[in-house]
């Protein structure tokens, strides 16, 4: 601390509360009631029970507890929840959160050094919280003659496209954000963000280290698009429809990596690409161009092209996931709910509870997202494997790769599934369902 | 296809240190161990005897003031100072200590080398950190006290790595 | 033209391709020197080095102090390689002043000497890992340096700038358990040495990234006056530990590691060959050492040299790094003058960088096993 903290005196103290007192009353009348307002205006409230859930009626669950969870239960099931919540963003924000802890534990390990470690007591998992909190009051220094706009815009952009790209991963049947018939196309629309909100960004940082990141970003984003959809054209030839819901669901028997591995191994080294990690991070390569793109970024402008680039890590390997590993298909390993405590309550003693609207998300669903998670998480760690291993590929070898070779193999693995397709084995009608 | 072949012995020697032990000392909780009592020399015989050169030790009942350790440490750090002490003794009549300055002092032992009298040793404490400067210089008195050094663990091999244990 | 330049400034003609970059003192990517490169899009057009950053007068500062005096002083220019600093130094003044060391002392310095070779090769290898993008390669260096630095320390008693030599012999004897101790360490030190063939060296992206960069031919490298490894790796063979052995050298049985391409590749593999050689020595050494002995020739006080000369010089770990000392009838020299391996290797970097890509920039430069702050003195 290097303030010194001035003598306490009481009059200054109690003035400074009231103060206090007084600027949250006029928040809250100036800002608070008309926000109040326009959600009774204009949002639709659920129906329960045959009753309309004002927000009076919801206080009087004091009362009746016997309606808590058919309240909660609806708001499950809202658009809002999805979005803001469970296979919307806050899922994706915390499995980033926790992705970028184990990283660096993980990275630790490999290299025989422990990671974080003081910041909590078991092993320094209270860390991520303590880096958000330092990002969080870093001051934001802005380059005098960049051009504001853009720059404060672009960590924004950043990590909307990066939501965007989630809201249409599918977690479990029935539970997407956006459940669009031209899924595959939808993702492919979101990715080519990401090179524009790159460039942007880098050329709004107005110096000369951004611009050298920006332009190699740009060459290596754009060069790695087209293996990735070809990678895809495979899949999409098999099943016959471009919907992630329904790949998903035509995986049931087998996944898609036993017969199309070609396939698989191109999408994952564009998705390295894609994602700018280790051995394709050209545009931060530390040690030649300070940041890349990144230089100019200071405090929670950081923090939140970091969680974005976590969150796209999280919405790839779920494509891949997706895709690939057969989604959330998988034995049913999750205990069912006991039939008892629907009809006839729980037992105490003497006293016996009956809670109405008990299951609140039914086994099916609880079992499908946890196989998803399991092989997300899976498919993260293999990511996040060759950060300890590689070292960074050069531009050259980097275009070369992209152009030649990849485009190469993806072609191999579209006449594979096309001889697959015509001889009868695959798709409808084929030999094996 | 050694590419492949390369790529694939990389991973697999990333995943082989997985299970090796991790090395790193945890400073404050663990602190190394030395062997022996610090930095130490014979003036008879000419040769030191080894450990860790920390911060000095003075005996004030074998110190003459002869001031052979300031001498020496006027060409490379000039970190020793003599000054005035209370006692006398029958021999230091003169009454002059060294006082050493671990604001300037570079630890390289010479002065240890100079002390014809098994005077000024080297002891294994090296947490000397202040913060004033002027806590930095140490008085003859300061000097005197041989200090606790706590010692926790050593560099331990075995077959899944080494470890600081 | 109207305008008067400060002393020391130049006009440069601005044109529109052409970008300067500094890749100066502040960058992650460089030491403590600069380095002024014109770069045509992703090609380097030159590169000049602008060392000088890290000077301070060392030869100079030589001058006022006595023979003793300098020992603290002449190991500060590198200080985790500081034994094979003093060595010529030590040596020169042993011919000076006419002082015979005793034979276990010799075989003690050899010891010293590896291992602080082995402790620098490791640090310029971490640093040539993160360079390249591969931060495993940083930390794995930086841990096992620790098994040596442990060692350097039960043995003189610092973990760096040991101040261990001096004029006859070595300052103190080694402690109670040091033989098993050294094998021990040593013998695990050869094991992680041979992990780091999987991750590095036969890593195909560092392979497909170093080979056939900045080559360097076997006449251009006699011509430029390199030393050390960048001639070793050029395919000369000149080892000064082979060639004009100095303590007990000749009675070691090693090799000298000779590679043949000259590029960035065999630049970075023939320290890592040297740092497998060493190990065998300091094993062979530990055995022929003779069991007890003196270690230290005790010197008159306030030695004098007369009007006398001697240059010796050793293979550090960046080159051959001579001393020239010129004695007088004073106890201080009258004149050190110490040639680095650092600063003759530094003519190839403009040589070598000329027409490299930008992203061979780091691979290329810090391959030359350069040290600024030796090659600033």
């Amino acid at each position: 601390m290097s303030t010194i903290a001035p003598e306490f005196r009481l009059s200054r103290f109690i003035a400074s509360l009231t103060d206090l007192i007084f600027w949250i009353l006029v928040l809250f009348t100036l800002v608070g009631l008309p926000i109040v307002m326009i959600v009774l205006f204009y949002i639709e409230l659920p129906v329960i029970n045959g009753e309309l859930l004002t927000p009076y009626l919801a206080l009087t669950w004091l009362a009746d507890p016997s309606r808590t969870l058919p309240i909660i239960k609806s708001l499950l099931y809202t658009d809002f929840f999805r979005i803001a919540a469970f296979p919307g963003f806050g899922f994706a924000a915390l499995l980033a959160s926790a992705i970028i802890f184990i990283e660096r534990k993980f990275l630790a390990k490999m290299q025989l050094r422990v990671g974080p470690l003081y910041c909590g007591k078991v092993e320094g998992i209270l860390q991520l919280m303590s880096d958000g909190l330092k990002l969080l009051s870093k001051e934001i220094i802005i380059p005098a003659k960049a051009d504001k706009p853009i720059f404060w815009a672009a960590p924004l952009l950043f990590i909307g496209t990066a939501a965007a790209l989630v809201s249409l991963i599918p977690v479990a049947p029935g539970w997407v954000v956006a459940d669009i018939d031209v899924g595959i196309l939808a993702v492919f629309a979101v990715i080519g963000f990401f090179p524009i909100i790159t460039v942007l960004s880098s050329w709004a940082s107005n110096s000369k280290f951004p611009f050298i990141g920006g332009i190699r970003a740009l060459h290596q984003m754009i060069s790695f698009e087209i293996p990735l959809i070809l990678s895809l054209l495979g899949i999409v030839i098999l099943t016959g429809t471009l919907n992630l819901t329904e790949i998903v669901e035509s995986q049931q028997h087998y996944w898609w990596i036993i017969f199309m591995p070609i396939g698989a191994i191109v999408f994952f080294i564009t998705l390295l690409a894609e994602l700018e990690r280790i051995p394709f991070d050209l545009p931060e390569a530390e040690s030649e161009i300070v940041a890349g793109w990144l230089t100019e970024f200071s405090g929670m402008m950081y923090g939140l092209v970091q969680l974005g680039s976590y969150v796209k890590l999280y919405a790839f390997a779920a494509l891949f996931t997706i895709l690939f590993l057969g989604g959330w298909n998988g034995p049913m390993v999750w205990p069912p709910f006991p039939e008892e405590i629907i009809t006839e309550g729980i037992t105490m003693g003497p006293i016996t509870v009956k809670i109405p609207g008990l299951p609140l998300l039914d086994q099916e669903m609880l079992n499908a997202t946890l196989w998803f998670v399991i092989k997300t998480v899976v498919v993260i760690m293999v990511i996040l494997l060759p950060r300890g291993v590689f070292p960074r590929i050069r531009i050259d070898l980097l275009l070369h790769t992209g152009w030649y070779k990849l485009i190469g193999l993806a072609f191999v693995n579209i006449f594979i599934a096309l001889a697959l397709l015509y001889a009868g084995v695959l798709g409808p009608g084929g030999l094996i369902q | 296809m050694s590419t492949v072949a390369g790529i694939i012995r990389a991973l697999n020697s990333g995943v082989k240190h997985l299970a090796v032990k991790r090395f790193t000392l945890r400073y404050p909780e663990q602190k190394l161990k030395f062997v022996g009592d610090g930095f130490q020399f014979d003036p008879q015989t000419g040769i030191g005897i080894a450990g860790l050169k920390g911060r000095h030790i003075l005996f004030h009942d074998k110190c003459t003031g002869c001031q052979l350790c300031a001498i020496a440490c006027e060409g490379i750090a000039e970190a020793i100072a003599m000054v005035k002490v209370n006692n006398t003794w029958k021999h230091n009549k003169k009454a002059i200590m060294p006082q050493i300055d671990y604001g300037k002092c570079v630890f390289c032992g010479l002065c240890v080398d100079a002390c014809p009298f098994y005077a000024l040793y080297m002891t294994n404490d090296y947490e000397l950190s202040s913060f004033t400067k002027e806590a930095l210089i140490y008085t003859p008195g300061q000097l005197a006290v041989k200090p606790k050094v706590a010692q926790d663990v050593e560099i331990k091999i075995d077959n899944r790595g080494a470890t600081h244990g | 033209m109207t305008t008067q330049l400060p002393p020391g400034m130049q006009l440069e003609k601005v044109d529109e391709r052409i970008m300067t970059l500094n890749v100066g003192p502040q960058h992650p990517g460089s030491g403590h020197m600069r380095l002024i490169i014109k770069v045509d899009g992703d090609h380097i057009v030159s590169c000049d080095p602008d060392p000088g950053y890290v000077h301070r007068g060392e030869e100079k500062m030589t001058e006022y102090r006595n023979y003793i005096q300098n020992i603290p002083h002449l190991e500060r220019p590198v200080i985790h390689d500081s034994c094979n600093i003093l060595y010529p130094y030590c040596l020169a003044v042993e011919e000076l002043l006419g002082i015979e060391v005793p034979e276990r002392a010799k075989y003690i310095r050899v010891i010293a000497s590896e291992l602080n070779r082995c402790v620098y090769t490791l640090y310029w290898l971490g640093i040539y890992g993160i360079f390249l993008g591969h931060s495993t390669m940083f930390m794995w260096p930086m841990g096992d340096r620790e098994l040596l630095i442990d060692l350097l320390e039960a043995l003189s008693g610092a973990r760096v700038t040991h101040a261990y030599f001096v004029p006859g012999g070595v300052r103190n004897d080694t402690p109670s358990n040091f033989e098993e101790k050294c094998l021990r360490h040593v013998n695990y030190f050869e094991k992680r040495l041979k992990e780091y063939e999987d991750i590095f060296y036969q890593n195909p992206v560092l392979k497909q990234r170093t080979e056939g960069t900045g080559i360097l031919s076997r006449m251009d490298a006699i011509r430029l006056g390199t030393t050390g490894s960048v001639l070793r790796s050029a395919g000369v063979d000149f080892d000064i530990r082979k060639k004009e052995p100095y303590d007990v050298y000749e009675n070691l049985d090693f090799q000298s590691q000779v590679l043949k391409e000259g590029d960035s590749y065999a630049r970075s593999r023939v320290p890592y060959l040297d740092m497998l050689e060493s190990c065998r020595i300091i094993k062979d050494a530990l055995k022929k050492m003779p069991k007890s002995g003196s270690v230290r020739t005790k010197l008159k006080p306030n030695p004098k040299g007369g009007n006398n000369e001697a240059y010796r010089r050793v293979e550090s770990g960046r080159g051959s790094l001579g001393m020239y000392v010129v004695s007088d009838s004073k106890p201080e020299p009258y004149r050190v003058k110490i040639s680095v391996g650092s600063f003759r290797n530094m003519i190839c970097m403009p040589y070598l960088l000329k027409g490299e890509k930008l992203g061979n920039m780091p691979a290329v430069y810090w391959s030359l096993n350069y040290w600024p702050v030796e090659a600033d003195r």
